[in-house]
């Protein structure tokens, strides 16, 4: 299958072979040979897509069906594999991005005494998110959307002996579980209608389908839940905050560039079902268009470098769920594409700025950082000018295709709200690059302890950056790749890129560009400094996120709870004395039951005539 | 033949092994075990026998044995985990002890493969034993009290089932004019309407009891928290098994009207111990009482499977027996071992054993990932199929068990992370020796197995159950 398989075991190979020898051979190792597999990846994943391009456009597809799955007389499925442009895309950037931070992170771990595990994790969470795009029915999707779940656990888990880190990891795991039960049931609803999960079955079955039933606004709500729990779409997007408790080359690649996009990918791959399930879809667009608000103004008044940064991915993945509602899937690709490159690039810029200053993440100890590091402040400002939406910067491109396009199809609600949020993002992103790298350095110790990072770390941080500038030069590119996958069924009509008009282009920019001042005269002009508005409001409520994860709180784990408690300190009280009841009462059973034992064979011989009269009584009434 | 052999084995070697000197008793119970998983082996890729002999002829009972789809790999986990049992008991223990477990896997053996419901009733009476004297002899402080209500509970069950057993057997001679226990004789009884709850809540409430499932669990805390780690996990493992396979060994052919029609109320029945279970688990503070929960609530969704009465449903229900048995046991093993090192049960707050002992947290975290159902681990794969046959008809059920693998989720975790996890300070315990990890390792690799390939124990599982499926079908009851 153009080496599809050896591409999906080659990480796996690698975090078992991590797995199996690390306490054998010198932990360094382990990076360099978890680095060299992801190059190789990545080489044959650029293979598989030129293979695909050689293809006649209509077919561009690989499949194949490596075993079975379950076989018997319940459900039929198998281990299907399926490579077509759209898991290409995906393909490219996983190992790509991928690979590019898995060589930086043999800088960043490089103290770790633990790091052999850490590769390994990394590995497995490739392989993982390979599975997940390279499946072929909604079965073996679920399989690796799992799996990529337990990876995401492990890498915020792993530094184990942090009370922090554990529950956040916990916490990632059961949210993300929420998204899994709600695939499984939508999987399963479409199992017994068309007695297949594969794409291609299914796809095909849906063209004749009528749309608007309710069978399919069910199944599709079910299968976005599972979008929104791994993308952190509101409300399920407490976890994704929290999450930054892992190593920071997690936080790029798994909860930025590739695993938190996911979601994303599910309801592109799915634009038939969606066209099935009009009311479904333009929840998709709703509920991005108000994360992407949601986070973007949680993200002003954060303290923490990671922490505004996981905001802005929330919003970000809000804007690319917005394309994919309206209708925009190429956009919404589009978007994933760029944002990996700037997101990923900020992350690990991020990160090198956390390894200068020893592992400080609070922005009030930041401060005049340019000086010290030149070129990751240089990638982090290439990066900050494209999630801004600033041209010719690469963001721009992808956000005006999504903003354009959801103001064509009449969405003006929505266009209104992600114009406002692309304004938004201009300021909190500023706002976080002024913090960091100017001003006066706030803290003179960790200040003149800084360093630019070393240079495994450094260049993939200056590849992303250059990504990040002329990522947006591959629209047009893409735009013909991807135009074959959506012509193929019915309900991508609009899927193409398209330009919105002018003045919207305009006041997008401009709204960037007036939020820029703003933060600069903020920041660098009166030199703010980075708490100031969280202790009143609505800073202490934007701090907070509005007040989410007390809201789960309140609806979900503490009723659990009570009840849980009921259960066990009243109901199960009961359970138990029934043993004894049981006990009792056939003890009280043999009581009466002793006399009749009296010994006396005349007894005996009576007690025997009754039952015998009952019974043969009993005979005779019933014929 | 090989039939005489899969009995022989244990039993013959459990009564060697009582010859033997204490010293060396656990090593001969090894070596039985071992055989007796080489004769499985032998079972599982060759033919299938059947043992057919006539027993009491008067009342037409025939020692009569099959390893047919339903029983073939349950047969195989109990000589499976009764090897690793084994393997994972202190050799202190004695020849009696090994001589119980040997015992209790003959029985456990005769008992799957009964295919007459007397011989099924006689090996279901026979299997008490064993579990009463290892709970009397070898456990915790409170071991007499979960012997004794072990025995009151289950003996209890096991007369309204012996009411049934002979109930069926006189409506079948009143049907057709001679006796026959056979399982497969007695479909299609004509019972009077008066008479069917009655003898179907006799059944019912033994295999309830036996396996246990809410709120007949009254003896469970007990014997699973007072027994020693291989007993509990076999007890968890294989012996919980009991009452659900035999609502699908008994109950499914003779009284597939009956179950079609009180559907709703058995469906209704496993959701509230599907729920009540894992309610319990997130509210434990003793590490076996969470797993214990955790384990009632997966047999009530093994029971919600069979309840479904589909294709899918059933088939996810015999998937997951095995399944379940594998996981559920290889925790309570690494349980014993966490208990052996910290001296307690209790778990409150993070404890941080990981720190100096990374294999039993590696092992820890695979079996607590498998419990809750990840996906790729058979947990998910018997849970999806019993789900597939829940969204045919009963969706609210499906959701249901959604809701619930969420659950899962969460009190596994608290109970591993409490464990192993969240302190920097925490004293460093010994790591697993080769020794616990030699036995380890093979059930982890059954369990990957068996989670990536599904297929290689659902395809055989076909010929016994799709009898039963269609037997449902003729009444109405699947689509």
């Amino acid at each position: 299958m153009q080496g599809l398989t050896e591409l999906l075991l080659l990480p796996l190979v690698g975090a078992v072979t991590i797995g199996v020898f690390k306490s054998v051979v010198p932990q360094r190792f382990a990076g360099i040979w978890a680095s060299v597999l992801l190059v190789a990846s990545f080489a044959l994943a650029v293979l598989a897509d030129i293979h695909l391009a050689g293809l006649p456009a209509g077919h561009r597809e690989i499949s194949g069906t490596l075993f079975n799955w379950v076989t018997g007389f319940g459900p039929k499925i198998g281990w299907n594999v399926y490579l077509d442009p759209l898991s290409g895309i995906w393909l490219l950037v996983i190992t790509g991005v991928g690979a590019l931070i898995h060589i930086y992170s043999n800088g960043y771990m490089h103290d770790d005494p633990d790091r052999g595990r850490f590769f390994g994790y990394l590995n497995f969470f490739i392989f993982s998110m390979l599975l997940l795009v390279l499946a072929g029915n909604l079965l073996i999707l679920l399989i690796g959307w799992g799996l990529v779940g337990l990876a995401s656990y492990l890498l915020i888990g792993f530094w184990y002996h942090r009370p922090s880190a554990v529950r956040a990891a916990k916490k990632a795991f059961v949210m993300n579980t929420v998204g899994d039960v709600g695939i499984l049931i939508g999987l399963a609803l479409l199992y017994v209608r068309f007695h297949t999960v594969t794409y291609t079955g299914l796809f095909a079955s849906f063209a004749h389908a009528t749309p608007n039933t309710a069978f399919f606004e069910w199944t599709a709500v079910l299968l976005f839940i599972g979008a929104m729990a791994k993308s952190a779409q509101f409300p399920l997007s407490g976890w994704l905050v929290d999450a930054m408790e892992g190593p920071t080359p997690v936080s790029a690649l798994i909860h930025a560039a590739t695993m938190v996009t996911a979601g994303v990918y599910l309801m592109a791959r799915l634009y038939p079902l969606l066209r099935l399930a009009p009311d479904v879809r333009y929840a998709v667009a709703a509920i991005g268009a108000f994360t992407a608000i949601y986070a973007a103004s949680s993200a002003f008044f954060q303290q923490d470098i990671k922490k505004v940064l996981a905001y802005s991915t929330l919003s970000q993945l809000g804007y690319m769920f917005l394309a994919l509602g309206v209708g925009a899937y190429t956009a919404g690709v589009f978007h994933f594409m760029t944002h990996a490159f700037f997101k990923a690039c900020l992350f690990l810029a991020a990160g090198s700025v956390i390894h200068a200053l020893g592992g400080e993440q609070d922005l009030n100890q930041m401060g005049g950082l340019y000086k010290k590091m030149p070129w990751t402040m240089a990638s982090f400002l290439a990066a900050t000018l494209a999630i801004s939406g600033i041209p010719p910067f690469s963001g721009y491109y992808s956000k005006e295709a999504i903003l354009g396009q959801t103001f064509n199809s009449g969405h003006d609600l929505l266009w209104a709200v992600g114009v406002l949020t692309a304004g938004m993002t201009s300021f909190y992103m500023f706002r976080l690059f002024f913090l960091t790298f100017f001003g006066k350095p706030r803290n003179q110790k960790i200040y003149d302890h800084a360093h630019e990072a070393p240079a495994v770390m450094t260049i993939p941080v200056v590849i992303l950056g250059i990504l990040a500038v002329v990522g947006g030069f591959f629209g047009a590119w893409l735009n013909g790749w991807l135009a074959p996958v959506f012509r193929q069924y019915p309900g991508a009509l609009h899927a193409a890129l398209e330009h919105g008009p002018v003045y919207g282009t305009v006041l997008a920019v401009g709204l960037a560009v007036v939020a820029f001042l703003v933060a600069y005269w903020l920041y660098i002009s009166k030199n703010t400094p980075a708490r100031a508005g969280i202790g009143q409001w609505p800073g202490r409520w934007m701090f907070a996120a509005y007040g989410l994860d007390t809201g789960w709180r309140y609806v979900t784990i503490l009723p659990i709870q009570v009840v849980g408690s009921w259960f066990r300190d009243q109901l199960e009280r009961g359970i138990l004395a029934s043993v004894v009841g049981v006990a009792n009462g056939i003890w009280l059973w043999a009581e009466d039951l002793r006399p009749v034992q009296s010994g006396y064979v005349r007894r005996y011989g009576l007690s025997i005539m009754v039952g015998l009269g009952v019974v043969l009584a009993y005979c005779l009434t019933r014929v | 033949m090989l039939w005489m052999v899969l009995l022989g084995i244990p039993l013959v070697g459990a009564f060697f092994v009582l010859s033997v000197k204490d010293s060396a008793a656990k090593t001969t119970a090894a070596v039985v075990a071992a055989l007796e998983v080489l004769a499985f082996v032998a079972f599982l890729v060759g033919p299938k026998p059947t043992l057919d002999l006539n027993w009491i002829s008067t009342w037409g009972i025939r020692f009569h044995l099959s390893a047919d789809g339903l029983a073939l790999f349950l047969l195989g986990l109990t000589a499976v985990m009764t090897l690793v049992a084994i393997l994972a008991s202190k050799r202190e223990y004695g020849r009696t002890y090994f001589f119980w477990i040997l015992f209790m896997e003959f029985a456990s053996m005769g008992l799957f493969g009964a295919v007459d419901l007397f011989l099924f009733y006689v090996f279901w009476e026979v299997v008490l034993i064993p579990v009463f004297f290892l709970l009397t002899g070898w456990s915790g402080v409170k071991g007499r009290v979960a012997a004794l209500k072990w025995l009151i509970m289950n003996l209890f069950g096991s007369l309204f089932m012996l009411i049934g057993v002979v109930a069926v057997a006189v409506i079948y001679q009143e049907n057709t004019g001679h006796f026959s226990f056979e399982i497969s004789h007695l479909t299609h009884l004509a019972i009077a309407p008066a008479a069917q709850p009655w003898i179907f809540g006799c059944f019912a409430l033994a295999f309830a009891i036996k396996a246990p499932l809410w709120p007949f669990h009254g003896w469970m805390p007990d014997a699973y928290g007072e027994s020693p780690a291989p007993v509990t996990a076999l007890v968890a493992g294989v012996l919980s098994k009991f009452g659900v396979f035999g609502f699908l060994r008994v109950m499914l052919p003779i009284f597939a009207p009956e179950m079609a029609r009180y559907e709703t109320g058995l469906l209704i029945w496993a959701a509230a111990g599907l729920v009540y279970g894992a309610f319990m688990a997130v509210r434990q503070k003793d590490m076996k009482m969470v797993t214990a929960y955790a384990s009632l609530s997966h047999l009530s969704m093994i029971a919600l499977g069979i309840f479904s009465l589909t294709a899918a449903g059933i088939l996810g229900a015999t998937f997951l027996m095995v399944a379940h048995g594998l996981m559920v046991g290889g925790l309570f093993l690494i349980l014993g071992v966490v208990e052996e090192k910290v001296g307690h049960r209790q778990f409150s707050g993070l404890m941080g054993l990981n720190q100096g002992a990374p294999r039993l947290a590696t092992y820890f975290m695979f079996f607590a990932l498998a419990v809750l159902g990840l996906p790729g681990l058979p947990g998910f794969a018997g849970e999806y199929m019993i789900i597939q046959g829940l969204v045919v008809h009963e969706v609210v059920f499906a959701v249901i068990a959604g809701v619930i693998m969420v659950l899962a989720a969460w009190y596994m975790l608290r109970l591993f992370q409490g464990i192993m996890q969240g302190r920097p300070d925490a004293p460093a315990v010994a790591d697993l020796s080769r020794g616990q990890v030699a036995w380890l390792i093979p059930v982890a690799l059954l369990v990957v197995l068996i989670g990536v390939w599904p297929a290689g124990i659902t395809s055989h599982a076909v010929p016994s159950l799709f009898h039963a499926v269609h037997f449902v079908a003729e009444q109405g009851g699947i689509n």
